[in-house]
């Protein structure tokens, strides 16, 4: 199982706030934590609004985690997400990676939430490309009658340098750069039923955030392996991701797993053997959650045995 | 005088094959050399959707020049500001200059491609009025608590900017075009205006249409500051700069300043076809400064005498600008 860490930061300095949480990411780096993973948010004064900055920063503070950027589809251009996602791949060598809030948290239709995801891995895995969708027009005079989704082109033409293309804007774009691994992780929340279905049709990863109990966090994730394994979808196409709080030698609730190294370690093999869970993210609310090193050396270790 | 430098595309260019995430890595790697050379700020440009994977974020490729440095500023120039939404940059710039301890300095663009414009899905016919107002939206969620602002192209009720920046406002540019109408624009806005690539005398006529606008619209003249890109290639002998020249101007700068609508014609028309030698093409390759080490300094003295504040140097010939030239200006 992998593992990897977030954080809710708070408090009135961001400076203190964000310190910690590159001082956790890089040590996490050194003690084989798998993946660091920041939010978009505008919550409070630590709030971070730009995920991909965050996350190429500490790109370069970091050598081996992955650089997960859970964004919101209200604030930003798809374009964007692709390109920022795609840039953070090519500075990190590959860590990058990309997960989707819940449609519920931000206030938009489902629908737009999975068109911005189809969208953003049609340009890393396309050249030339068109988008005709509910919410997403690519480029913006992509006609009525285009097929729906993207599409390429489908008859061949001379080729001209784009530098002697002129003024007009071809009906096919490319989104450069492209990431430089040929896929970066994605997936998205499913907090909503008709996500959970359309990812589990799709083979998307599923996540299942921090704000939800553990006991429905189980039974969406398993109601999601049901419905993929219903579609002939394989497990191993997707990376399930459940986010937890994580209290060591602490008391467990309904959204938080606590105890001794051993308790936890019972509880997250418990959890990964019902919902199939392949990567457990820790979310941070203060370092008085428990030492980074005691987890990496007494939970992460024997979560694989 | 202020020394700036930094990428000029971070690209994957045809004269010069590589591996973009080794270019990511030299554009990270030169950051530290230019911090250690004395250069005051390091910069990166924008453009979308080229073949050669010309870098689309700047203030993202800056964060991380922002994690290996301590002291040396951190500049866009030009980020196309007309391609974002005000508070989303104001926002990005916001975590950038977080994490880099103040340090972040925005040159603002207005674009001139039209797949840009296109691609992103923003009007190119409204940019230089999105420009100017975008400006002074920044400046506001930059520098006060909470801001409200009703324009005719972007309207916010009561915003906060998360996270406050450590610098407020937040430095700003404006690289609206170098032109007699660009310049007239920045003066009456007050604004601090950076100017592309022009020969010497070009640049003097430019910065007396922005002053005398400036004036003439109430400004102080301290607040009306000018910085300049200004590329320079030395040699031994005048030819010898000139065969530089050529060469980033093969590997780069020919087909990004032939194509895309960058030059306009003397009615203000973006050219897209235009020759080698096109008078306005001839006029950017003339911008090219190329002199023996001497006539660089003297050159760049004009500039100083002009009372450029910054100007913007080429990615090559790093060390020699460094050892050479910067210890004469501070």
């Amino acid at each position: 199982m992998r593992v990897g860490l977030s954080w809710e930061p708070t408090g009135a300095d961001v400076g203190a706030a964000w310190d910690w949480i590159a001082a956790e990411a890089a040590q996490a780096d050194g003690l084989g934590f798998d993946s660091v993973w920041i939010s978009e948010s505008r919550d409070g004064a630590a709030s971070c609004p730009s995920p991909a900055v965050f996350l190429t920063y500490l790109a370069r503070r970091t050598k081996n985690v992955h650089l997960r950027a859970r964004r919101l589809v209200t604030h930003a251009n798809p374009v964007r997400i692709a390109e920022e996602v795609a840039v953070l791949d090519v500075f990190s060598r590959g860590r990058a990676g990309l997960a989707l809030t819940a449609a519920g948290a931000q206030q938009v239709a489902a629908a737009r939430v999975h068109e911005t995801l189809d969208f953003v891995t049609a340009a890393w895995a396309t050249d030339e490309f068109r988008y005709r969708g509910e919410f997403i027009r690519f480029p913006t005079h992509t006609p009525d009658d285009a097929p729906p989704g993207p599409s390429t082109p489908t008859t061949r033409s001379r080729y001209v340098p784009q530098w002697e293309r002129g003024p007009v804007t071809p009906d096919f774009l490319a989104i450069t750069p492209k990431p430089f691994a040929s896929m970066p992780p994605t997936s998205v929340e499913i907090a909503d039923d008709e996500t959970l279905e359309w990812a589990a049709r799709n083979g998307v990863s599923p996540l299942v955030a921090a704000e939800t109990p553990t006991s429905s966090a189980v039974e969406r994730l398993e109601r999601y392996r049901s419905i993929a394994d219903s579609c002939g979808r394989r497990r191993a196409e997707v990376e399930p991701v459940l986010e937890r709080y994580i209290g060591i030698d602490g008391e467990a609730d309904a959204v938080a797993l606590g105890g001794s190294c051993a308790d936890l370690v019972e509880q997250i093999r418990d959890i990964a053997l019902t919902s199939a869970v392949s990567h457990l993210v820790w979310r941070r609310r203060s370092p008085r959650d428990g030492d980074l090193y005691r987890f990496a050396a007494e939970v992460q270790l024997l979560l694989q045995a | 005088m202020q020394f700036w430098t930094g990428a000029m595309g971070i690209t994957k260019m045809r004269a010069m094959p590589s591996s973009l995430a080794d270019g990511y890595d030299v554009f990270v790697q030169d950051a530290v050399t230019a911090e250690s050379l004395g250069f005051d700020a390091y910069g990166a440009p924008e453009h979308h959707f080229t073949y050669d994977g010309f870098l689309p974020f700047p203030l993202e490729a800056l964060a991380a020049a922002a994690a290996v440095t301590t002291k040396i500023r951190l500049v866009t120039g030009a980020m196309l500001q007309t391609l974002y939404d005000p508070i989303d940059a104001a926002e990005h710039a916001a975590t950038l200059d977080v994490l880099s301890g103040g340090r972040v300095v925005l040159g603002l663009g207005m674009g001139y491609r039209p797949l840009e414009f296109d691609g992103i899905g923003t009007a190119k016919r409204t940019r230089g009025a999105r420009l100017r107002e975008s400006i002074s939206i920044l400046g506001a969620a930059t520098s006060q608590d909470t801001f409200s602002h009703a324009g005719d192209n972007y309207r916010y009720d009561s915003v906060a900017l998360h996270p406050t920046p450590v610098s407020r406002p937040i430095e700003m540019w404006f690289c609206g075009g170098t032109s007699e109408t660009a310049a007239q624009r920045a003066g009456r806005a007050g604004l601090p205006y950076w100017l592309a690539n022009s020969p010497y005398e070009r640049t003097k006529e430019i910065v007396e249409e922005y002053r005398r606008a400036g004036r003439e619209a109430g400004h102080p003249e301290e607040t009306l500051r000018v910085a300049a890109f200004k590329d320079v290639f030395i040699g031994d002998t005048v030819e010898q700069a000139e065969t530089l020249r050529g060469i980033m101007i093969d590997a780069f700068y020919a087909e990004h300043i032939l194509g895309y609508g960058y030059l306009v014609d003397d009615k203000g028309q973006p050219v897209y076809d235009a020759s080698e030698d096109h008078p306005m093409y001839r006029r950017f390759v003339d911008s090219l400064y190329c002199g023996t080490l001497q006539q660089v300094k003297d050159e760049l003295h004009r500039y100083d005498d002009l009372g450029v504040e910054a100007v913007f140097l080429p990615s090559i010939q790093r060390e020699l600008i460094a050892s050479q030239i910067i210890p004469e200006f501070k």
